[in-house]
């Protein structure tokens, strides 16, 4: 018995032992350096404890400096400005999981550690800087009773709204405050009884005439079965009269904070890739997005390399894969993107990507949980990552996790914080 | 009249451990079977079953050795038993082997079972072949936790 003892401690020492985490900058650019496949006995789940902010802030870069918009708030994801400057931040929370195996009651234990214990309102608040201070001097309930919202875009007087299950449309009104209209459903997006990666982002073309919405894959590798992932890991693109979809790239795992390039007018993405590979596999991306594109997910990752977990395997669809823009490493979890396009920033800023990083779960070193910013010329990125907004995690606790960006009306960096409960605001320091 | 090995973790006369055992071993047999099905179909199902079961098992497989132990160490003329070493000690190595196939199970898709994890299974289930047949021999043949006519 103390034979079985010595071996089960045994296990959990092995388990520790995966390859040493790289640094992560190797894995940042148009070609990341790319590590043999490591699959754990027990993967590495390195969660924080959160402990909310207090009186403190994030840490701005040089040259920037943050404040709070908004606090107290309950899992605010995504922020959106609209066009007379009132800015819409959607809290939401994912539905409930399903359990197919034993492993999922101790990912769900640990992935609650992991994000905030408030219960998200599922719904989109409204607040208004009459004054342009940077601090909000009204706040209302702009829509209520959502399932899991995320995306939201206006056309004109057209407001769409991407619940987890679908797009609905609501009429708007400049200066509006509350919409009480009744949702039209305009497209139903795939959700449950299984909904693994939940959030769905939403954009509009340039012309207003196409949505598009990101649609994220039902698994981390097809362990729920092909079946689960029919229309998913794709980028749909919704006729905004008929509803009507059809699916613009594939092969994108997570695609979220799809937003259109000012320069070029492609529509970009960043991505969320697959776990369980290692430390260092498979660094998460940022790209643009081609119309027809395949881009690996789940057979492959970075063009043609195979992933040994998905079976049975299609070559034909490899063989096309198109390797991604630019890594930003691994399991950073990218889930904002905003292109800078204002003046309130330094002119560095200007064309150049923000991208809000999550931060990882299964890495025993952490990764993200900060605001980088990409610079671009000529609509394509040129140059490292560097930090935005920092100060999220210290040591093995966070005070919040950036989620979603937008810029307000003044040309500030929006970022929501859905574990902080918090939207900060990102502006030019005074000289 | 000499008695018989008495089993020390029992209810009402009715040893534990025999009681128990039929579980894991149902258990891990089943992971045996569920992971072929799923090494030939690539149907997430069977691999879903095999790491339930390889859990069942697992659980029930504690209180198996608990039992076990108690009558090990209840009984001086169990441990005298040469069999019973064996029988200990293979079914330790199983237990670990399943723990590790545990594992092995919860990575996601086609590697939670190929190659590794059916690898472990056929190993488990053939230690358990050994293992159970010496466990049926100490109970049919020395009579370990059988009752004797006269009671005890």
């Amino acid at each position: 018995m103390t034979k079985t003892a010595f071996l089960c401690g045994a296990v959990f020492v092995l388990a520790a032992c995966g390859p040493a985490p790289i640094n992560p900058q190797r894995q940042i650019g148009a070609h990341p350096y790319l590590p043999e496949i490591h699959q754990y006995l027990l993967p590495p789940m390195h969660v924080v404890k959160n402990i909310g902010w207090g009186n403190s802030t994030p840490i701005a870069a040089q040259g920037l400096t943050v404040a709070a918009f908004a606090k107290n708030l309950r899992n605010p994801r995504s922020v959106y400005v609209l066009p007379n400057g009132d800015v819409l931040v959607v809290e939401s929370d994912g539905p409930p999981a399903p359990v197919s195996r034993p492993k999922e009651f101790v990912m769900d234990w640990i992935e609650q550690q992991a994000h905030s214990s408030v219960k998200a309102g599922n719904r989109i608040l409204l607040f208004r800087d009459t004054n342009g201070d940077g601090i909000p001097d009204m706040q209302t309930v702009f829509l209520d009773k959502l399932h899991s919202p995320f995306g939201v875009v206006l056309v004109g007087t057209d407001l769409y709204v991407a619940n987890t299950d679908g797009v609905s449309h609501y009429p708007y009104r400049e200066g509006q405050t509350r919409i009480t209209a009744p949702g039209k459903l305009l497209t139903p997006l795939p959700a449950g009884p299984i909904d693994h990666h939940w959030t769905k982002s939403l954009t509009a073309s340039p012309d207003g005439t196409k949505l598009y919405a990101g649609v994220g894959s039902n698994s981390n590798i097809t362990e729920n079965g092909i079946g689960a992932e029919l229309d998913r890991a794709a980028i749909w693109e919704i006729d905004r009269v008929t509803g009507a979809h059809r699916l613009y790239a594939t092969g994108l795992r997570n695609p979220n904070g799809l937003t259109f390039e000012p320069q070029t007018h492609a529509l970009w993405t960043v991505v969320n890739e697959r776990d369980e590979l290692g430390p260092d596999l498979v660094p998460d991306y940022m790209t643009s997005v081609k119309d027809g594109g395949f881009y690996g997910w789940p057979y492959s990752y970075y063009g043609q390399h195979i992933d040994p977990r998905v079976k049975p395997q299609r070559p034909d669809l490899v063989a096309k894969a198109i390797p991604p823009d630019y890594a930003l490493s691994s399991h950073v979890a990218p889930l904002g993107l905003v292109f800078y396009t204002a003046d309130n920033l330094p002119a560095s800023y200007r064309g150049g990507a923000f991208i809000g990083e999550h931060g990882s779960w299964d890495r025993s070193e952490l990764n993200g949980y900060k605001v980088v910013f990409v610079p671009f010329s000529n609509g394509k990125p040129n140059g490292m990552a560097h930090d935005i907004l920092t100060g999220f995690i210290h040591g093995d606790t966070a005070h919040g996790r950036p989620v979603a960006l937008a810029i307000d009306k003044q040309g500030a960096l929006l970022v929501a914080d859905d574990v902080g409960g918090a939207v900060w605001r990102v502006s030019a320091a005074t000289q | 009249m000499p008695s018989n090995p008495r089993s020390t973790a029992r209810i009402v006369g009715h040893p534990l451990h025999a009681m128990l055992v039929p579980i894991p071993i149902a258990c891990f047999v089943g992971t045996l079977v569920t992971d072929i099905a799923y090494a030939e179909t690539a149907n997430m199902q069977w691999a879903n079953m095999s790491a339930w079961m390889l859990t069942i098992g697992l659980i029930v497989a504690l209180f198996a050795v608990i039992a076990g132990l108690i009558d090990f160490l209840g009984d001086r003329r169990i441990r005298d038993l040469r069999a019973v070493w064996i029988h200990a000690g293979g079914n330790a190595v199983a237990l670990v082997l399943a723990i590790f196939n545990a594992f092995i199970h919860s990575r996601d898709a086609y590697t939670s079972v190929v190659p590794t994890g059916l690898t472990l299974s056929v190993l488990t289930v053939l230690i358990l072949l050994v293992t159970g047949w010496i466990g049926w021999e100490m109970v049919y043949r020395h009579r370990v936790g059988v009752l004797a006519e006269d009671g005890e």
